[in-house]
């Protein structure tokens, strides 16, 4: 029992050291010395690798969501006469939670298990080192790029997932089922707020888009440089994104919604 | 101006420890100004370790590393970057960035550290790689080069701001005999040619005694012998001797600490 009491106290002082690395890496790449002109061509590329790159998988699974939300709404509303207000159940589902979330969820295991395996491995074959002793900090020259590419890409990303599932869900209700066009739209722009909805939705996802970047850039940069270092900081990326992602969607939509 | 025999680094009553294990005990050194200083000893004895300490990227428990007076532990991270102007490393990997090509990664400390204009950043780099015998291979990404090319582009990536301190991390590990006697040649020859002073860790002792100046042999945290390789041949130390002739046992044991062997193995049987 003390034993086990004692390995709970070593993995919890662990963790909580852990943060206060995560922190201090954060301070350090984002606001003791920020280098715009240096940083601006390396975010562009970021960008292109954390971004651009993860629009496949986004746009694909957002018009699949989409389109079994429409399927689904419309079996279930259809009992009740309402098979209407499959628009507005489409894009709220949409807005309110499942774009912010699917898509943090999607782009922790894309770019973020990506940039913890590059970030890794990069300490790994000494290329961060070798930064270092060029006389160029890495946390500024490899971690703040890649930070704020994830920081931007993911409101970017989830705006796209919800316009491809809302196209998704009016292929499937209005040009397969048959619903009105004309009532799936308006029903849909009567319902959604912007304040309410939209930009709660972003909100979510630029607060998921930190969180789960900034675990990526961290296992990455902490991690014990050999191949199982990196295998299990790529795991608790996806692990800890994941589970960060859930628990703050709970407090947010609480915070946003609770009053209701 | 300094004169040529002045010490260019002097670590001063410097102790370092890992885990709980004491990898330098209260040691002293210092590398002369210019030359060709090799550190030596077995695997384990902390001489990358020493490496690190000199850049600054490991701080001492106690103790001075002066870099012309300057004690490296105590500058800020701002202060730091700017010493590390003045030192190359050659990392044992090469550490080349993967995603440049052989070009790009030579380029690059001169790059982030001068305003010059892009050709004759070219020029500078061209006859950084023609020093190394790969001006031919520039277009070349490091995926594409064998273990002694990538560690020849690493060299002349570390010599691309004409530093004055060139660090090798174990230059002749895994090279081919055609590749450690390249090597070997340029390390020398760089040294003579510009100017700066080199401090080789390695435990390939024909190769770094042919080149050196004057050799610190660590064991145990301490320094057992030091002086030109001449008078490391007339050291009277058992563990020298061990060293310099591998012998495979002696004070250096060959087998890390271990309970009885016959006792392990008859454990299951009883």
């Amino acid at each position: 029992m003390l034993d086990w009491v004692q390995s709970l106290g070593r993995v919890g002082l662990a963790r909580l050291a852990a943060f206060g690395r995560a922190g201090q890496l954060l301070v350090q790449a984002l606001v003791a010395r920020p280098d715009p002109v240096m940083m601006f061509p390396l975010l562009v590329k970021q960008l292109y690798f954390v971004g651009v790159l993860s629009l496949i998988i986004i746009v694909v699974s957002g018009g699949f969501i989409g389109m079994v939300l429409g399927l689904q709404g419309y079996t279930i509303l259809v009992d009740y006469g309402s098979e209407q207000a499959v628009g507005q159940m489409v894009a709220l589902s949409l807005v309110r939670e499942l774009a912010p979330v699917v898509t943090a969820l999607l782009f922790a295991g894309r770019a973020g298990s990506a940039l913890t395996a590059e970030i890794g491995l990069m300490k790994a074959t000494e290329q961060l080192a070798s930064l270092e002793m060029i006389g160029v900090d890495p946390l500024r020259r490899v971690i703040a790029p890649r930070f704020w590419a994830g920081f931007i890409s993911m409101p970017i990303l989830t705006m796209i997932f919800s316009v491809v599932g809302i196209w998704g869900g009016a292929i499937v209700a209005v040009e397969w089922l048959g619903i009105f066009d004309g009532s799936f739209w308006a029903n849909m722009q009567q319902a959604v707020d912007f304040r309410d909805d939209v930009l709660n939705g972003v909100i979510k996802s630029i607060v998921f888009g930190f969180v789960v970047t900034w675990i990526a850039v961290f296992e990455g940069y902490d991690c014990t440089p050999t191949s199982l270092g990196i295998s299990q900081a790529t795991t608790r990326t996806v692990v800890f994104s994941s589970l960060a992602v859930l628990g703050l969607d709970f407090i947010l939509t609480a915070l946003m919604f609770g009053e209701l | 101006m300094e004169s040529q025999t002045d010490n260019i680094i002097d670590i001063k009553g410097m102790t370092f420890s890992r885990s709980g294990r004491v990898i330098f005990d209260n040691i002293d050194l210092s590398i002369p100004r210019g030359r060709v200083t090799a550190i030596m000893g077995p695997s384990g004895t902390g001489k990358t370790t020493l490496l690190k300490l000199i850049g600054g990227q490991l701080p001492p428990d106690k103790g001075q590393i002066l870099l012309d007076g300057e004690n490296i532990p105590s500058l800020s991270r701002t202060e730091l970057f700017i010493a590390r102007e003045r030192m190359g490393m050659l990392f044992q990997s090469g550490a080349l960035f993967t995603d440049m090509s052989v070009f790009e990664n030579v380029a690059f400390p001169i790059q982030v550290h001068t305003d010059l204009p892009a050709d004759m950043i070219r020029d500078i780099v061209l006859m950084k790689l023609q020093a190394v015998g790969l001006r031919g291979a520039q277009h070349l990404m490091p995926s594409e080069l064998s273990g002694g090319m990538a560690r020849r582009v690493a060299l002349a990536r570390a010599i691309a701001l004409d530093p004055d301190i060139v660090m090798y991390d174990e230059p002749f590990t895994g090279q081919d005999p055609i590749a450690m006697g390249v090597l070997v040649n340029l390390i020398r020859r760089l040294n003579q040619a510009l100017g700066h002073t080199s401090i080789i860790v390695s435990h390939d002792i024909k190769e770094t005694l042919g080149i050196a100046d004057y050799v610190y042999v660590v064991a145990d945290g301490r320094v057992v012998a030091q002086g030109s390789p001449e008078d490391l041949a007339g050291v009277d130390s058992d563990k020298v001797r061990q060293f310099m002739q591998g012998l495979p046992d002696g004070p250096v044991p060959f087998h890390y600490p271990a309970p009885d062997y016959l006792q392990e193995l008859l454990q299951d049987i009883r």
